[in-house]
Order: structure tokens, then C-alpha cells, then sequence
């Protein structure tokens, strides 16, 4: 038994009556979270096989990490395809000089034959008091937020093909089915919001590739795997499968709950109340609640007006505004992506086409960074933005306009949550391939994330097929130097 | 067949071509393509592995086991101080969590002297008497790439302290026992007596005074247990309850109003027991069993993320389609297992690929192994997950955590996962697969048959004219791929990922063969390569002036070494090359010219119908020769590339016009007119395949040969596997009586999915980390009854749900739930909740909506529509399973799973309010004809609850129900109160 995950609130001796009439006033949902959570401390749903414990009752029930927590919740923006680090957040200058030759250092291989090296097409500055240079293509997020990033110029992933490594980035392991860090965290901590799922992912116009294994549970239980969202619809009651009824308003609906819950009733009674049949019960209240709930949280058009100017046109901005509203109501972790397929991933033509995309991204993220920041949420969110691995500084010949994969160095960056702001952590070599100062690896980034929730990421495990799985699998050092 | 014959060389004549592209077709399509992504993984085995095994130490010292070193020598006392003031605790607090019992990061130890010695996988890590020369100091000083320990430098004292210890000799207590030697001996020891491996015994059953309960012997061991818990056991559940029980249980659909009648009113003494007769008999019971076995099995349609390939298994559904019948014929469970395991090899439908067998249907039962996912194309992927579903799945035994290191609490030794390896890499999945039934006689088959054989032909060629191109390339272009292998030392290896090449470009696999080769050759004093390796390490700037310097030094005579083959030496005596590139050309030539020397003596022979020759008489010459044509060369790519075969094609075009000629084949075979159903069976490979050990389970790195055997902890009299790939063998250990784990296992699936919950609760796990059975001795007289009764899964049926323990209430009593809240001992049944199979079914069923046709291809009906089939017939993506399967707890079908979870969460009530189909089925419920017959609000009521929860309703029930009837402000009352009690807790928990 995992005596490492414990429960928030302590239980309440409720009345079922009592609890249920709650729920009939709305206010049962926290009260149904204590009450099966408290079954949690009996037996945790830390590995296969528990069978009909009153343990998978509610497994979104919140739960406190091992330690003192810097970040509560995690908004993932996936840059799929993989950015251009010497683009947008690692200068090499020397690039310049080498415009159209062979680099004087190795040229590294990757997935196709590139050639000469090629200089960045944008340019650079410095921002904030920290001085972090920036291109142009960041402008905005620089300008506003400059001193609030963490940008790691030295991530490592291990091969560069975009399969592997999106499974990489997400769930640790690069082909084996294993769980995604977002379904990890919420085996961890939860969800304070019972009337949403606890894993949002969004991904605008269809699946990235390797579709939904991006965001699955695998071996942990159902409940933990991402919701996927298309987020190219418009209207929330579209988002969420099974949310609306078209055939029944909401009155029929309550009434026919109320008969529900009568006959349930008097089935709990004839056997003597068996946790199971409370917690399923429960759902159906939690259920109707999230119909209006989730609707709501969902629909960015309640913002107003002026807040949807600052975040601006287009799908990203519609995104985040969503992730923002959904974050607020306490899901724990959500997932942004940049749309179906691989955007990013510009073997020609990037000067275009990274120039479209992030005009698509940089003012939704400052707005976005802004008002997490004004509504207080943005240190205990922890924001990461990235993609699967980085571009090479050298192009595909014959043309010289387009960038192949680079897993030996790219950027990441972390904002709020703990981390230290205005800091850029390691570094690649002169060209911007390789990361030789400080390289943090994947598994070493999912190891600093789990430990600003609080989390010791060797002992975050699940118990599967004879062995004690963790989401950095044996690898993983949490680095020190991004946290505040 | 020999091994040389497993090749291509530029001079194997072409009448003898035709076998052997059939062979390396077939065998590239053990994975019909995927392979791109994680090719290479396997391309540097395949590369640093040919089909023959390498000759290596029979008795390789495995890791972890220390044996006593008889050449210890003597230390003084003072020696012997400072090892165990000063050094012994920077061992133990410094590197002890890496390197000690428990942990063998690169495979070193530094808890005991013999340990120390071994070294690291990668080589010693002490030179006795010398810390500048041992790498542990530099690891320790942080020169080198290997910088430890990894949180920080140890204080410099500590370092002298380590230096001084090698200087003294390496001094240990002698004769310390190695405590981390008595660790591993009492896991080892703790790991024989484990429970599992014992034989199953037939324990006598427990004589229990005034015994008027039981109604089996099994239930005299629950009685006793239950007694000395000062436990009673439940009285016996309501006869609808059990009605509802032993439906779901055994055919996983509801009774039928008819069936409920029947049985209420049957009062024959043996009522049970002829209803439950009838319900293994349904044919609806071996697809309650199939969707468990599919479990198991990982069942899915599709292979997951593939590159070129079809992602279907287009003919999965024969393997679930051969698990119903085979559960409803009752075909004994040992059998069963030969079948799925290697039908190949049984009499009647084996199959090796020459014809078509003679009786086919045992084939599709293959598909337990075949139905893996692809794992982006690797092939240890693929293999590992085969032995987990084999080994997982039928013995309750976690092998797969033996791929890396030995097992950390089973006794499942590394070189025994290998071993397994090994029988299932020389096991293969043929390009066109065997027929699922017999070929039909019509002259519409024949047209099919021919243009079938047409595409494949064209495929075949295409994979052959690739490979002659690549090998011709490689001893072609010698001096652009030494250049390119030369330049790629100290370049990050690229063996673990995909590359795409342009059509002309050197093909980077064989770049990488090269740069294996040559690093071989640097290992030791070679006589071709010495010069080489010599000129390699001299920098650019100085190379004209260094190089003659070298050569003169090299070719001169040395009694230390061996002396330069005279061909080379006579080529480079006059030569001043001032790059690398000279020199590749200089050996390019040499090598080219004895390429058409050997050429033309093949020719030669041939032209004469002599024998080939077997070298070249001039012993210089045949050193050059076997460059090109020896057992390592790197242009003789083996035939056996398995899977990595598309390090033949590293470029888009070829890989465009591969995919289409595949995509040929393929469409053909699935929907070309009069396509039949196929078998996705497995077979033998023409030579078995020798695994080696792959240090810390990564295939670029081989340790010790695995010899094909059983696991020694289940049988510990198995001998190594005789015949082919082994698979049989392996087959009949698992299928043997004296299996120790087999029938346990089984038994306990079927006491889990009748009861709830299993005698043993890791229904996975039989191992040390496994939970122990509650009942051990009732576990083993199940197995023993199991196998007396020829191992019949219907008895065992038939036994288990006519218990007495079977038919108790679910009650929750309170005394009873305070001194067993898990109900480990069985005072009463566990309410059991269905899944969601059964819950749909249901639904089906009680909506007069279920079709009850048998088998058949997988179809989607996860819409708002009603697609009546039972829904074990849906089509399972295992790339994208259906969020609301996953919902309702359905397992990842990406790897064998035991047991399933139960989640309460809202999105399961979702779907009940608001979906689509749930609204239908209500609609036909509220018009089912059991109900339009009745004209009262009451007895339709009562017609109402019978249909759904197969008993009357009470009279508050009655009241609520017919209030809600009455109600003038609810539209269609009988829909929204049948859809009430669809949601109802009733209709998804069984008593």
C-alpha cells in the first residue's frame, strides 16, 4: 500500500441522508470527495488488481503529495513538431558567419542529411531586467514576461524521430505503453474540481500523431487519462462527450434523477449501504452538476470582452483562455497543443511558417501569463512550454531554408510554479546543436516537474506486472538551479 | 540448412536464389515492415550478430553470484586497516546504492574484491597496483566521460584513500563471506521454497463437524477457515439473485423473462444445477469467456502507430471467434494452450510454410502470440511483449522483468528471458498468412491465387534487386564508406534511430557496419587494420607530415606484434598520402583489386562446374578477401535482417515504391475478389535463432549465449529446446501436469471471475512480490481436480458456482464487515459490479435488441445507434481506444492484463443520462411487448422490474414508479422511468 498518498480533508461522518440532501442543496460534491476519499486511506489505488475495493470509488478525490508543494497544477503548451531553439529562445550569433557553409564543428546526424548551416532569419534582443534574449518571434511574451521565465537551453531527448520522442515527452518511456505525465500527476494529487476532469488535453482540428497515446493512462486506472478536447469547436457543449441532452430538459432530468436516486435508495438500504453503491450513486449527482458546470467552464465566451482582446484572434487564444478558465476551477493539469499533426516541424519553409505559428502563440501566452499572474494563480501554476525536441542549426540542402529534427539540444521553458524567473539554464555548443553546459534530459525535466508538485519522483509509483513503475522510469535527477 | 547458405553474396548462384528470397521475405515480415523508428536498435545486433552464434566463454561469469576467488592473496594487517577505516565506508557511502546488491548500475559491483576485479560491463574498472591507469580513479577524479559519483566529487582524501588500496593490491578481509553472495543465495533459497514452484499437492479435505452447509468439498476448506476466523457463512441468496448471479456469471447476459419463469418455478432439489448445465451449454458462455481470455491476451484489431503497413490485423476476429468456440466446445485447457502457443507444430495443422496444412483451423488460435502491437516496428519490443503474454498470462509470472538484469525477487535469470528470446525470434509471421479454412476448389480462388502470387512476386523482386544493390554498393564504394565510417568516430551513435538518406547517399546502416567493424579491429593488434587506426588518430594538421613517420614505424618488424599483411605493406612502402582520404583509396584499391581476383575465380569455377572455391590460395590475398566476403564483413549483409530489413531502403523514393508494391500485396490479400479469411499464425524460421544476453538489456550490447530452455524455477529438470525454434517445447512445459503454476493459475482466473476476487489477488503475480494465496490448500485442491478432470474448464465451471460458498447472499453483515472488510474468507459473496460487456449486453438484451449471431469480423458500435451485436464484436483500436470504453475501466489493450479496475466517476453517469444509444434502449424498453401487454400503471410496473432486475417489485418501489407514471408534468413517463432504472445501481451490481 502507497502510504505516500493521503487524503486533504479529514473525513466527515456524514449521514447518507444527510449527505444526500447536501448534494440536493449543492453543496455535496466536496462532502461525496471526503467521504470516498476517506475510503482512500484504507486502501490506496496504488496498483492493479484491488478489484471491487471501495478504493477506485471517486479516484479523483484530491490527495496531498510527500512534501511541501511550489506548484499545484501543470498547463503543458506543446509546440508538436518541434521549435526551432535557434529561432526563438537560444541566439547563436556565430550562425551568421557560417550562413550557407559547413559548420567547422561535427555536423551532428539526425533524421535526414543536412548540410550547411543556417543563420536565424529573426532577430534577437534582450528583455526584462534579467536580459534573456529572445527573437522576435516571442516578442510579446518577452516584453511582458521576460523575468518570469525559465528557459532551459540545454534539454536532451534521445533520438530524432517524432514518434518516439512525443511518448518521450510525454509519458517518459519512447515506445512501451506507459502512462502520461499528465495521468501521473492526477494518480498523484487528484483534482480539486470533481465537476471536471482532472486531464484536459486539447489539441485543435484532430489528434497530433500517435493520437491519443499521447495522453493515456495506459496500466493506471481509466479515470487518470487525458479528456481529449477538439478544441477547434466553438461550442462547449461539443467539447465534452455525453454533456448535453437534447432529448430531455433539465427539469425532466431532475425529476427522473430524483426517481433514480429513490430506487437507489431503498437498494443501498436492503444492503445495508455498500460503499460502492454510495459512490456510484454519488456520481450521478456529481454528473448533473458538471453538465451546467462543465459547459460553463468550458464556454470562453463568458470572458469579457477586453480579456478576449488582450488574448486576440484565433484558436491558441480561444485555448487558453479555456485553459485558464479550467486551471481556475481546480483541474489539475491540462494540455495544449498546436494542432493536429506536427505543426512545427518545418524542414522548409521555416521562415513562414515559424513566423505564422508563433504570431498564432505569442500573444495568447502573454495575455495568457498575464492573467494567470493577476489572478494570483500563475505561482502555483506551473506553465511548460516545448515541443518534443528542438531543430538542428544546419538545413536540409539543396535549399537552405528549413531545419531537420534536434534531440541532442533544445529549449524548454518553465514559467511560475516555483521556478526561477529570468534565468536561462545551460547551454548548447556555439551552433546551437548540442547541449553541452548542464544538459537536462527529459527524464530529468519530468523529475523537476514532479517535484514541484511535491513529489519525489522515485516514489511516485504504480505497481504493474511485477514491477514499481514511475513516470522517469530509472532515470530522472530533479535540477535544482530552475526552482526559486 | 547451413548458415552460409542464409546469405546473399555476389556469387550465389542464381537458380538458388528463389528459396531463399522466399525465406528472406518471409522473415522481413515477422513485422511487415514497421521498423523505421527503432530500427536501428536492432540493426547493430543483427550487424554485431549474424545467424551464426560468435564464439564466447562457455562459462562466462554471471553477475551477482561472486564465487570464492582461490587466488586471493595475503595483506598485511596494516593493509587490511586502511580497507576498512578508510576505503570500505567511502564504498559503501559513496557508490553502495548503485553498485552493491541490490543495484549493478554498467553492471559493477563494489561489494566484494572478486566483484571489484570482474569490472563493469564495458571491462575492468581496476589495473591492480596502478590507480593512473585504473578508470575508477578517473572516474573519481572526473577526467574522463564517466564522472562519479554523480551528485558530486568525492573529498580528495577519499580519492587518495581508493588509490592507495589499488596500489596496495586491492587488499579484503580473506575469506569475508561476500554479504551481498548471501543475499543473492537467500534470495535464491527463499525463491525455491516459494509456494508457487512447489507441486501442486492434493491436500485431503478438512473433515468440519456439524457441516450442514457445504454443498461441494471445496467448501469444507471456506468452512473451516471461516470457523477459525469465528466466522459464519451467509445463508444462501434469494433464488432470482442467483438466477441473475449464474447468468452474468456464466454467459454474461441477463435471464430472460422465460428463463425466469422456468426457473422460479423448478423445485426440483437439483434446480441449480440444471440451470447451470443449461447455461454452459448456451453458446452466449464461450463469449462471456472469450472477452476474459481477450484480457489476457491484449486483444486488439489494430497493431498501433505503424509507418508503411496496414494498421489492421484484418483478421484478428478469427482468433476471438476460435477462443468462443473453444470455450463452448469445452476443449481441454491444456490443449488449448498447445494451440495457441505452437499450432503450428501440432499434427493435423502444421505448418511450415511449404503448403498449405491439412487441416487449418487451430492456426487462427496463434493469434494469442501474433496479436501484439508493433511498438513502432521493434522487434525486441515485439518479442518481449510475446514472452510477457506467454508468460504473464499463463504461468502468473513476471519474465519480462528479466530483460534488463536478472529478476529482483523471482529466480528468472537474465540468460533464461534470452533464452525465451530466442524462441521467439526464430519464430516468424509469413508475408501472406495461411488460410483460415481450406482453399476453396473454384476457379475464383485460382484467379485470386495467381494475382496474389503475381504482386508478391513483384514485391520480392524489388526486396531482392534493393539488397544486391546495397551489397554491390558496399564493396563498390570500400573507400567512401571507410571515409564515412572514419568520420563518424566520436560522433554520437545512431544506431537507435531512423534516417532517411537520399537515393545516391551511402546507406547509413552500412556506414554503421563499417564503423562496428573497424572498432572491432582496433581492439587488438590487426594486421590489416593496425596501420590503419594508427593513421586514423594522427590530426589533419599534421597528417603529411606524421603519416610517413607512422608507416615506416608500422611496417617495420616487431616480435610484439603481428606483422603487416604483406599486400598492404607492399601498397603503402612507396606511399606518402597526405589525408585520411588517400589512404581510404589506397585501401579501397587494394581491396576492389582482390574483389575481381575472387570474382573471376567464382566465375571461373563456375564456368568449368567445379566446386566454388572456398578462399584464395595466397594467404595475404584471402586476409583482404574475407574483408569483403568473411564471416564479419560489412558488405555481406545477412539475409536475416528480420525486421531491419529497411536499412535496404533508407530513402523516400525507395520507400514510396516499397510501400505501394506492399500496399499491393496487402489490399489484395484483405479485399482483392474471392480473398478468404486468413489464419495469423506464426511458424518456425528455417534456422533457429541462438540469442546471447543483452547486457542491461540493450541489443548493441551482447553478453553470454542463452540457449533456448524453460524456466528452471518452474521445472528445474528442463533441458535446453532440440527441436527448431523451441516453441513447442516451451509449449508442452507450459501444458504439462506437472507444471507447478498453469493449473493455479487458471483456477484462480475462474475463482476471481465467478467470486470476485481470487484465492491468490494478484491474479498476475505468483511470484515472491505476489500476493499468497487466502486459501492455499483450496487452491491446490482445485488444481488438482482441475487436472484429474483432464483438465476441463466446464467442470470447473460447474464445481465453482453450484458451491455453497457460491451461493450465499451479498449481504453486508456488520459483525462480519468489522472482522473482514475484504471478505478475504468468504462469509458471504462479493456484490459484484458489471463491466462493461455484460452492462451493454444487458441493456441489449432488455430492450429485445440483441443479436445473437455468432462470430464474424469486428464492427464499430460505439455510436448513438443501436448496433445490436454483443459487445465483445466492437473493433478494439489500440491506438485509439475509445474514450468511453476506457471510461467504463475497459483494459489498455497494449499489454496482458489480469484483472480489471472498477472506477466510479461521472463520465460513466454521463453516458448513462445523456448518450444516444441509452435513450433508445430505454425508448425500446418502454415498448418492450412484455409491457404493452399489461394496461396498469401497477403491473406494468411489476413486468418492468422483472424484465430488468429479474424479480417483482416492492410495494414502495411500485408506488414511486407509478407517482412518476401519473405525473401530468413528465413527457413520456414509461421511457423516462425505464431509463431510471437502467442508471438504477440494480441494473449494473449483481447480488
Amino acid at each position: 500500500m502507497d502510504s505516500s498518498l493521503r487524503i486533504v480533508q479529514p473525513p466527515i461522518n456524514l449521514s447518507r441522508r444527510e449527505l444526500l440532501s447536501r448534494c440536493g442543496m449543492g453543496v455535496g460534491l466536496m462532502a461525496a470527495a471526503q467521504l470516498l476519499g476517506a475510503e482512500q486511506q484504507a486502501s490506496s489505488p496504488n496498483s492493479e488488481g484491488s478489484g471491487l475495493s471501495p478504493a477506485r470509488a471517486l479516484p479523483l478525490a484530491p490527495r496531498r503529495p510527500h512534501f511541501a508543494a511550489r506548484a499545484e497544477r501543470v498547463v503543458h503548451l506543446f509546440m508538436n513538431g518541434g521549435p526551432s531553439q535557434v529561432d526563438t529562445f537560444d541566439p547563436k550569433p556565430l550562425l551568421e558567419q557560417y550562413h550557407g557553409k559547413p559548420l567547422p564543428a561535427t555536423n551532428l546526424r539526425t533524421e535526414r542529411k543536412t548540410g550547411a548551416a543556417m543563420r536565424s532569419p529573426f532577430k534577437f534582443q534582450r528583455y526584462g531586467q534579467s536580459g534573456l534574449e529572445i527573437s522576435e518571434l516571442f516578442a510579446r511574451t518577452a516584453a511582458t514576461h521576460a523575468d518570469e521565465l525559465c528557459v532551459i537551453r540545454s534539454m536532451q531527448a534521445d533520438v530524432p524521430n517524432h514518434e518516439p520522442s512525443l511518448m518521450l515527452m510525454n509519458c517518459g518511456e519512447g515506445r512501451q505503453s506507459r502512462p502520461s505525465m499528465g495521468s501521473w500527476v492526477v494518480y498523484g494529487l487528484g483534482s480539486e474540481n470533481q465537476n471536471l476532469p482532472g486531464f484536459v488535453a486539447m489539441c485543435p482540428g484532430g489528434y497530433p500523431i500517435v493520437s491519443t497515446q499521447n495522453w493515456r493512462s495506459s496500466f493506471l486506472p481509466g479515470a487518470y487519462q487525458g479528456t481529449y478536447v477538439n478544441s477547434q469547436h466553438t461550442d462547449a457543449r461539443q467539447l465534452i462527450a455525453n454533456l448535453g441532452n437534447a432529448r430531455l430538459s433539465s427539469t425532466d432530468q431532475r425529476r427522473q434523477l430524483d426517481l433514480l436516486q429513490g430506487l437507489n435508495e431503498e437498494h443501498a438500504t436492503r444492503r445495508s449501504h455498500a460503499a460502492p453503491l454510495e459512490a456510484r450513486l454519488q456520481t450521478f449527482e456529481l454528473a448533473y452538476r458538471m453538465q451546467s458546470e462543465a459547459a460553463e467552464a468550458f464556454d470562453f465566451q463568458r470572458e469579457p470582452r477586453w480579456l478576449l482582446d488582450d488574448y486576440g484572434p484565433g484558436t491558441h487564444a480561444r485555448q487558453l483562455v479555456i485553459a485558464r478558465r479550467l486551471l481556475e476551477r481546480g483541474v489539475r493539469f491540462v494540455q495544449v497543443w498546436s494542432g493536429a499533426g506536427q505543426p512545427w516541424d518545418n524542414h522548409s519553409d521555416l521562415e513562414k511558417q515559424h513566423r505564422s505559428l508563433s504570431e498564432q502563440w505569442d500573444r495568447p501566452i502573454a495575455a495568457f501569463l498575464a492573467d494567470l499572474k493577476q489572478r494570483g494563480l500563475l505561482e502555483s501554476t506551473l506553465v511548460l512550454w516545448g515541443g518534443e525536441f528542438g531543430r538542428t542549426p544546419v538545413a536540409e540542402l539543396p535549399q537552405l531554408n528549413g531545419r531537420d529534427h534536434n534531440h541532442y539540444g533544445f529549449t524548454c521553458w518553465l514559467a511560475g510554479g516555483g521556478v526561477r524567473g529570468g534565468y536561462a539554464h545551460g547551454a548548447t555548443d556555439e551552433f546551437g546543436f548540442r547541449a553541452v553546459d548542464k544538459p537536462v534530459h527529459v527524464h530529468d525535466l519530468h523529475a523537476t516537474m514532479l517535484h514541484l508538485l511535491g513529489f519525489h519522483h522515485e516514489q511516485l509509483t504504480y505497481r504493474y506486472a511485477g514491477r514499481d513503475y514511475r513516470l522517469t522510469d530509472v532515470h530522472g535527477r530533479v535540477v535544482p538551479e530552475l526552482i526559486a | 540448412m547451413r548458415t552460409t547458405a542464409a546469405r546473399f553474396t555476389a556469387g550465389t548462384p542464381a537458380t538458388t536464389i528463389e528459396p531463399k528470397i522466399m525465406r528472406f521475405v518471409a522473415v522481413f515480415a515477422v513485422k511487415l515492415v514497421t521498423v523505421l523508428v527503432a530500427m536501428s536498435a536492432a540493426l547493430a545486433t543483427v550487424f554485431a550478430q549474424p545467424s551464426v552464434v560468435l564464439a564466447a566463454p562457455p562459462n562466462a561469469p554471471s553477475a551477482g553470484e561472486p564465487s570464492a576467488d582461490p587466488a586471493t592473496p595475503q595483506f598485511s594487517a596494516d593493509a587490511l586497516r586502511h580497507f576498512e577505516q578508510r576505503v570500505r565506508p567511502v564504498l559503501a557511502r559513496h557508490c553502495g546504492e548503485c553498485h552493491g546488491a541490490l543495484k549493478q548500475e554498467s553492471g559493477l559491483r563494489l561489494d566484494t574484491r572478486n566483484a571489484v576485479l570482474r569490472g563493469a560491463d564495458s571491462g575492468p574498472v581496476i589495473t591492480l597496483g596502478k590507480p593512473a591507469e585504473s578508470s575508477l580513479i578517473a572516474a573519481v577524479r572526473r577526467q574522463g566521460a564517466i564522472k562519479m559519483p554523480p551528485d558530486g566529487p568525492l573529498p580528495p582524501a577519499d580519492i587518495q584513500a581508493l588509490e592507495r588500496w589499488i596500489e596496495n593490491g586491492l587488499p579484503w578481509p580473506p575469506g569475508e563471506p561476500a554479504a551481498a553472495a548471501s543475499d543473492a543465495q537467500a534470495r535464491s533459497e527463499a525463491a525455491r521454497r516459494h509456494w508457487a514452484f512447489q507441486p501442486v499437492q492434493r491436500p485431503a479435505v478438512p473433515e468440519v463437524s456439524a457441516d450442514r452447509w457445504s454443498r461441494d468439498p471445496l467448501d469444507r476448506f471456506i468452512l473451516q477457515s471461516l470457523a477459525a476466523q469465528q466466522l459464519e457463512p451467509s445463508s444462501e441468496a434469494a433464488r432470482t439473485a442467483l438466477l441473475r448471479r449464474l447468468s452474468f456469471t456464466l454467459t454474461g447476459l441477463p435471464p430472460t423473462l422465460d428463463a425466469l419463469a422456468d426457473f422460479l418455478g423448478d423445485e426440483r432439489p437439483d434446480a441449480v444445477e440444471r440451470l447451470v448445465d443449461q447455461l454452459l451449454a448456451s453458446p452466449a458462455h464461450g463469449e462471456r469467456w472469450a472477452r476474459h481470455w481477450m484480457d489476457v491476451a491484449r486483444y486488439s484489431d489494430t497493431k498501433g502507430y505503424v509507418f508503411f503497413e496496414d494498421k489492421n490485423y484484418t483478421w484478428a476476429y478469427t482468433y476471438r471467434d476460435y477462443l468462443i468456440e473453444a470455450f463452448n466446445r469445452d476443449v481441454p485447457y491444456d490443449q488449448f494452450l498447445l494451440e495457441q502457443l505452437a499450432a503450428d507444430k501440432l499434427t493435423g495443422s502444421r505448418y511450415d510454410g511449404s503448403a498449405e496444412p491439412a487441416d487449418p483451423r487451430p492456426l487462427r488460435a496463434l493469434g494469442f502470440l501474433t496479436l501484439s502491437p508493433h511498438f513502432m516496428g521493434n522487434n525486441h519490443d515485439i518479442i518481449d511483449d510475446r514472452i510477457d503474454v506467454a508468460t504473464r498470462g499463463l504461468l502468473g509470472l513476471t519474465v519480462t522483468c528479466a530483460r534488463c538484469h536478472d529478476h529482483k525477487y523471482d529466480p528468472v535469470a537474465q540468460r533464461e528471458y534470452y533464452g525465451l528470446y530466442g524462441v521467439f525470434r526464430g519464430s516468424e509471421e509469413p508475408t501472406v498468412p495461411p488460410l483460415d479454412t481450406p482453399a476453396p476448389d473454384t476457379d475464383a480462388y485460382r484467379a485470386f491465387a495467381a494475382e496474389l502470387a503475381k504482386r508478391r512476386g513483384a514485391l520480392e523482386a524489388f526486396v531482392q534487386r534493393k539488397h544486391q544493390a546495397l551489397v554491390d554498393g558496399a564493396r563498390s564504394r570500400v573507400a567512401e564508406y571507410l571515409l564515412a565510417a572514419h568520420a563518424s568516430r566520436g560522433q554520437p551513435a545512431t544506431d537507435d534511430f531512423m534516417l532517411i538518406a537520399d537515393p545516391n547517399d551511402l546507406n547509413p546502416a552500412m556506414v554503421a557496419r563499417w564503423r562496428i567493424y573497424l572498432e572491432k579491429t582496433a581492439r587488438r593488434p590487426d594486421p590489416l587494420w593496425r596501420l590503419w587506426h594508427r593513421l586514423a588518430d594522427i590530426p589533419e594538421t599534421r597528417f603529411a607530415d606524421e603519416a610517413p613517420i607512422a608507416i615506416a614505424d608500422e611496417l617495420a618488424a616487431s616480435p610484439s606484434r603481428p606483422a603487416v599483411n604483406p599486400r598492404l605493406a607492399e601498397r603503402f612502402t612507396e606511399l606518402r598520402p597526405r589525408t585520411m582520404n588517400e589512404v581510404a583509396a589506397a585501401y579501397a584499391e587494394l581491396l576492389r583489386g582482390i574483389d575481381s581476383t575472387w570474382r573471376a575465380a567464382v566465375e571461373a569455377a563456375r564456368s568449368d562446374h567445379r566446386a566454388p572455391p572456398g578462399g584464395l590460395e595466397d594467404a595475404a590475398a584471402e586476409q583482404l578477401r574475407r574483408v569483403l566476403y568473411g564471416p564479419d564483413a560489412p558488405p555481406d549483409v545477412p539475409v536475416l535482417l528480420g525486421w531491419g530489413f529497411l536499412t535496404l531502403l533508407p530513402d523516400r523514393a525507395s520507400q514510396g515504391e516499397y510501400q505501394k508494391l506492399l500496399k499491393d500485396v496487402e489490399s489484395h490479400l484483405i479485399s482483392g475478389a474471392g480473398a478468404p479469411p486468413r489464419a495469423l499464425a506464426l511458424r518456425d524460421s528455417a534456422t533457429p535463432f541462438d540469442a546471447r544476453v543483452f547486457l542491461r538489456g540493450n541489443p548493441n550490447r551482447l553478453g553470454e549465449p542463452a540457449p533456448r530452455q524453460f524456466l528452471l524455477a518452474v521445472n528445474p529438470r528442463s533441458e535446453p529446446f532440440q527441436e527448431g525454434s523451441g516453441r513447442l517445447e516451451f509449449a508442452r512445459e507450459i501444458a504439462r501436469a506437472s507444471n507447478p503454476l498453469t493449473a493455479r493459475v487458471m483456477v484462480n482466473r475462474l475463482w476471481l471471475h465467478h467470486l470476485g476476487a481470487g484465492i491468490v489477488r494478484t491474479p498476475g503475480d505468483f511470484g515472491l512480490r505476489g500476493e499468497p494465496p487466502t486459501h492455499p490448500l483450496l487452491l491446490d485442491y482445485l488444481a488438482s481436480e482441475f487436472l484429474r478432470g483432464d483438465w476441463s474448464l466446464k467442470s470447473l465451471h460447474r464445481r465453482l458456482v453450484t458451491s455453497a460458498v457460491f451461493r450465499q447472499a451479498s449481504v453486508e453483515r456488520p459483525e462480519a464487515i468489522g472482522t473482514d472488510p475484504e471478505n478475504r474468507w468468504w462469509w458471504r459473496m462479493n456484490p459484484r459490479r458489471l463491466e462493461f460487456e455484460p452492462f451493454r449486453d444487458a441493456m441489449l438484451a432488455v430492450a429485445d435488441s440483441l443479436d445473437r449471431r455468432q462470430g464474424g469480423p469486428s464492427v464499430n458500435l460505439l455510436g448513438d445507434a443501436i448496433v445490436p451485436r454483443r459487445t465483445l464484436y466492437g473493433f478494439i483500436d489500440r491506438l485509439d481506444v475509445p474514450p468511453l470504453l476506457t471510461t467504463f475501466d475497459f483494459p489498455n489493450p497494449a499489454q496482458s492484463s489480469p484483472q480489471r479496475d472498477q472506477t466510479t466517476v461521472p463520465p460513466q453517469a454521463l453516458f448513462m443520462m445523456n448518450n444516444g444509444f441509452v435513450h433508445e434502449v430505454a425508448k425500446r424498453v418502454a415498448i418492450h411487448p412484455a409491457l404493452a401487454a399489461e394496461s396498469s400503471p401497477a403491473a406494468r410496473t411489476q413486468r418492468l422490474f422483472e424484465l430488468l432486475y429479474g424479480r417483482a417489485a416492492t410495494v414502495s418501489e411500485q408506488e414511486r414508479v407509478v407517482a412518476f407514471a401519473a405525473d401530468p408534468m413528465v413527457n413520456a413517463p414509461w421511457e423516462r422511468i425505464a431509463h431510471a432504472l437502467l442508471m438504477a445501481n440494480e441494473f449494473l451490481f449483481i447480488d
